[in-house]
Parts: structure tokens; C-alpha cells; sequence
């Protein structure tokens, strides 16, 4: 009877436009479950199509703080190859993705780089959060230089050998 | 040792990407000293090198890493454990004499021409991407058309933008990650046109990087002219009709300079094809037993070559068994011959390996030919594995226990993808 009542007075509101209505397909799984939120005033009611509790749970996150983990490039000069690739050591705000991209492309880095290097710290203010280098690159220079030692039989000088 | 080569070794493996090196540490760690890897890259590491977004190495390294990290590690781990590197070396041939002995011809950089001997080949050349010849879109033949993953390259390794208006066909994986990662890069994409009803990427990537940045999919749509002469100018998109082909009179044109395709993959096996190993017509890659041997003896093969895989860490898994199994055959440990044959049945289109032996586990890959759920797996009359879903671009595995095979005495085994019967449900 209690449950009647609630479910009642729940219809009504929703009825009335109280209750908004949010929809998401879950990504817990290749299945997709169509989800749909019910809040009132930004206050979670009811989180329902979901198949497991994943999809629940999904739902819930998506709706109070969805976030995202974003990788990048970024130009380095002196290497093998021209793009260093980046990314953001913690999830951000799936707004602030491409003021995020912004930012980093505006990076300018100089090789030998290490994997997880620093290259931004506590990145858009958020204490914790930085932006890492996600492999090593050898200065080429470098490589270049001991490559051509070797074959024309030079000391790392350039002088040639006695 | 990154760069050293040497005239003979045990293991010689075809590819530096995540199944080269996985079968490199695989024949490692079981008791081969001398394994070489080649790779004609400048440097090992594969596709990863260029997948620069995170969803790597839950399985294998259990965090979330990126593509170049996975790669690094699994590098470091490789020249840690006293494996050779030769990146800048591709390999024209293999000749193998009557003795059983391989000699691998190697076009390298550093040293020439140079022929190393081995007992056993591990091949692990990867796959390659469908172009558009393969789906035969009509109109002119200018440039800005490329595959998804070359503009991958070209983006994350080059640093070189393909276009600035973008369009995509196909909703592969690699479409979508390309469509996100243009849109970071300041492109404009147009939209992702997918022939058939359902999106062939992950519903991850379907959300993460088409729906966050507002990229429409349009689902039972396909290019059905492609117009600009020196450069692409416009495409006429049209939805399809229930035999795929399109409807013109619903036809519309997107203007774009750029068409990326991400329309699939195919093993390369060109080496495989010349040494006259035999082939799977359906996954492209070689028929394998169930030591993931070819049917050359002492011919290993591994991870996208010899069938497309969905995760790397699948791939990894893959790879250090065909490694084990490799290092196992340079040491002079031949096992019996399979007795038994694999044979795809109803809604299965392919099963990975091609033969199985009663002596050992084995973890079967097989691919649905369609969507079914709830369903059942019917392997034989041997076992029964009940699942919630099936679908055709999710790779589905299992295992069978040696005490189920010792059970069975006939030559054939079917698998089955079957609907449940009534009253029969999925725990």
C-alpha cells in the first residue's frame, strides 16, 4: 500500500514536469543498455533499463561529475619522430576536454623526454593532476652522431681515427 | 640487445608490435637464449607506437595505460630479459632446407643484406587496413581519401593534420578514436557513416567519442560517390535499403576535404602466402594447431596475423604461448600431432585454433556471425557455456579442460552458437 502511494504521487510529479528525465546508453559492455535518469532538481529518484548494476552505477556517475581521461600530442624537437604522445594522469571533467587540448598543444618540448616525465603540474588547478610524457625519445642528434662514428671509423669528436 | 645481430639463433620473430615481442619474451621464459626480433620500423613497438589513447594493459599490466606506454614497458621488458632488436630490417624471404633448419633473408639498414639461421620462425607481421578498393565506393580518384589508421600515423607520429573537414566511413574502432582525435586537433568532422544498423566500435567509443563532442553517426548509411578532382570536395551519402544497397533518392551531399575509411582489417600474410602455408579463407591469417604452429613445421604464428584480435592484452596472452611453444621446438621437443578438427557450426564464423590434442587446456577464440542474446555455446556433446550476449565484433573465448577431450573419440568437433531452449536461463 505504502509503495502504492509513493509510486502514485511519483507519477503525478512526473506527470507535472517536476521529474526530468536524463537518458544515457551504458559502456559497460558491448549490450549498451539504454539507460534513463529521473532527478528532480538535479536529486537522483530513479535509475532504470539497466540489465546489470554496472548500468546503474554508470548512470549515477555520468549524471553527478562525468569524467574522462584524455591523451594528446604535443611538437618535440630533437627526436626520432615530430609528435610527443601526452596525456592527463587523472580523469577531468568531460567539459573542460577541449579547453584542456588547448592548453597542451601550446607545449613545446625538447628531447631526450622520459616516460612519465612532468611536463604540466596540478594541471587546470586540479591539485593531483598532471600532464606526463607517456614514452621516452632519445635526443636523434645523439644517435645520429654514434651511428655515424661507427661507420666511418671517427672518434665521437669527429676527428678520424690515427 | 637493441641493434645486435647474430648468425644463428633459436626463435626468429617477424614483427616488433605487442606479438612479436610477446612471443619473444615467451620463448624466453622458456629456456630459448638466442631470439631475435625483426621489425622494419624504425623502432619497435608496432600500431601502439600511434594509438596514443589509454584502454591498454588491463589484462596483461592490470592499470589503464596508452598505446607508446604499453609498448615502452613491454620493450623494456623484452631487451631486460636478453632478447635481440633489430628495428630497420624487413625480411624477403625464408628458406627452409631439408633438415628443418630456417635461413631468414633480412634486408637491414644497419648490416644489408644478411641471413641468419634459426630452428624456429614466429610470424607476428600484424594486419593492415581494407582501403577503398575493397568496398568499391564510385566516383573520382582524388586525394585527400585515406584509411583511419594512416591518418593515426600521420596525426600522432607526424605531426602532419590530414584535412580540416572531415568525413568518416565506417564506425570501426580506429574511425571513431580518429574522429576525437581530429576534433582535439581542431578539425571539423562532418559525420561517421556506418553501412550496417549497428556501430562496429565499442559502445565506449561510440559515447566517448562521438556523442561527448556532439559527431553525428549516421547508423544504415554509406558514400555512394565521392566527387573533386585534384582534391575530394564532396561526398553524396544515402541511406541503404535492406540489401545494403544504397537509396539514391534519399541521397544527400556532405562537403569535406578529407574521407577517412575504417572499413576493417586483414591479416598480412604475404611472407605466409609465399612459403606456401596454408590459409584460412575467413580469417585471413594461417590454419594453426593447436601449438599455434602452422602447417610448416617449426612455423609459429601470433597475435593480428593470424586473426584479428579486439585488445592487445588478448594479443599478448596469444603471443607468449605461441612463443613458449616456438622455444620449445628450437629446444628439440616435438609433441604429438592434434587429433582433433575444429569446425565452425551454426553462427560461428571462424574458431582459433584450427585443431586441438587431448593433452593440454586449450582457450578457443571464435567470432558470432551475428548478434544473439541470450544464447548457449554447444561444443560438441561436450560442454555447454550459457552467456548473456553474443556479438560479431566482440571476440568470444573459452577453455577446455584435457579431461573433457579425453572423453571424446572422434575426429571432429562442432561449435555452436545456439538460443537458449525454453525454460533454460543465464545464471
Amino acid at each position: 500500500m505504502m509503495i502504492h502511494c509513493v509510486s502514485i504521487f511519483f507519477r503525478l510529479k512526473r506527470e507535472r514536469g517536476l521529474i526530468e528525465i536524463k537518458q544515457y546508453i551504458c559502456i559497460g559492455c558491448p549490450v549498451g543498455c539504454p539507460l534513463q535518469l529521473e532527478h528532480e532538481k538535479g536529486q537522483i529518484k530513479e535509475v532504470s533499463g539497466y540489465e546489470c548494476n554496472r548500468g546503474a552505477k554508470y548512470a549515477r556517475q555520468e549524471f553527478t561529475d562525468p569524467r574522462r581521461s584524455m591523451s594528446t600530442t604535443v611538437p618535440v624537437s630533437g627526436a626520432l619522430r615530430q609528435r610527443l604522445p601526452v596525456k592527463v594522469s587523472g580523469a577531468i571533467h568531460k567539459d573542460r576536454i577541449l579547453e584542456a587540448a588547448r592548453n597542451i598543444h601550446e607545449l613545446q618540448v625538447t628531447a631526450p623526454v622520459e616516460m612519465g616525465q612532468v611536463l604540466i603540474k596540478d594541471f587546470l588547478g586540479e591539485k593531483g593532476i598532471d600532464v606526463v610524457a607517456c614514452r621516452s625519445m632519445k635526443r636523434v642528434a645523439d644517435t645520429m652522431t654514434t651511428f655515424r662514428t661507427k661507420k666511418l671509423g671517427r672518434n665521437k669528436t669527429g676527428k678520424p681515427k690515427k | 640487445m637493441l641493434g645486435r645481430v647474430e648468425k644463428k639463433y633459436g626463435v626468429v620473430v617477424v614483427g616488433g608490435g605487442p606479438a612479436g615481442m610477446g612471443a619473444a619474451l615467451g620463448a624466453r621464459d622458456h629456456g630459448e637464449d638466442k631470439v631475435l626480433i625483426l621489425d622494419r620500423e624504425p623502432e619497435a613497438g608496432g600500431i601502439l607506437l600511434q594509438c596514443i589513447h589509454s584502454g591498454f594493459g588491463m589484462h596483461y599490466f592490470r592499470e589503464e595505460l596508452t598505446g607508446p606506454e604499453y609498448a615502452e614497458r613491454f620493450l623494456q621488458k623484452v631487451i631486460d630479459h636478453d632478447v635481440d632488436v633489430l628495428p630497420g630490417s624487413y625480411v624477403s624471404g625464408v628458406v627452409v632446407d631439408s633438415g628443418g633448419s630456417k635461413k631468414v633473408r633480412i634486408m637491414s639498414e644497419a648490416h644489408g643484406l644478411i641471413t641468419v639461421e634459426t630452428k624456429s620462425v614466429v610470424l607476428a607481421m600484424g594486419c593492415r587496413e581494407r582501403t577503398r578498393g575493397a568496398v568499391r565506393i564510385p566516383g573520382t580518384r582524388p586525394s585527400g581519401i585515406l584509411t583511419a589508421g594512416l591518418a593515426q600515423k600521420f596525426v600522432n607520429l607526424k605531426g602532419y593534420l590530414p584535412g580540416k573537414r572531415i568525413a568518416i566511413l565506417g564506425s570501426g574502432d580506429i574511425g571513431l578514436i580518429m574522429a576525437r582525435r581530429l576534433t582535439l586537433e581542431g578539425c571539423h568532422v562532418e559525420g561517421v557513416f556506418e553501412l550496417m544498423p549497428y556501430s562496429n566500435g565499442l559502445t565506449r567509443n561510440v559515447v566517448q567519442c562521438l556523442e561527448d563532442f556532439d559527431i553525428p553517426l549516421y547508423l544504415s548509411t554509406t558514400v555512394a560517390c565521392i566527387h573533386g578532382r585534384d582534391r575530394i570536395e564532396k561526398i553524396t551519402v544515402a541511406p541503404v535499403n535492406a540489401d545494403l544497397k544504397p537509396d539514391m533518392s534519399r541521397a544527400w551531399d556532405v562537403p569535406c576535404d578529407t574521407l577517412l575509411i575504417s572499413v576493417g582489417l586483414i591479416p598480412e600474410n604475404e611472407l605466409t602466402q609465399n612459403l606456401g602455408i596454408g590459409l584460412d579463407v575467413v580469417t585471413g591469417g594461417p590454419l594453426v594447431s593447436s601449438t599455434l604452429e602452422t602447417s610448416m613445421p617449426g612455423m609459429f604464428a601470433c597475435g593480428n596475423v593470424l586473426h584479428v584480435h579486439d585488445l592487445v592484452d588478448y594479443v599478448t596472452r596469444e603471443a607468449l604461448l605461441a612463443g613458449r611453444f616456438a622455444g620449445e621446438w628450437a629446444k628439440g621437443v616435438r609433441r604429438p600431432k592434434d587429433n582433433i578438427r575444429l569446425v565452425p557450426g551454426d553462427n560461428v564464423r571462424y574458431c582459433v585454433p584450427h585443431t586441438l590434442s587431448p593433452e593440454r587446456e586449450h582457450t578457443i577464440h571464435l567470432r558470432c556471425k551475428a548478434a544473439m542474446k541470450p544464447c548457449k555455446i554447444k561444443v560438441g556433446n561436450l560442454m555447454e557455456k550459457k552467456l548473456r550476449f553474443v556479438f560479431p565484433a566482440e571476440m568470444i573465448m573459452f577453455k577446455i579442460k584435457p579431461d573433457l577431450l579425453d572423453k571424446f573419440h572422434d575426429d571432429t568437433l562442432r561449435i555452436d552458437i545456439l538460443p537458449l531452449e525454453k525454460g533454460e536461463r543465464v545464471d
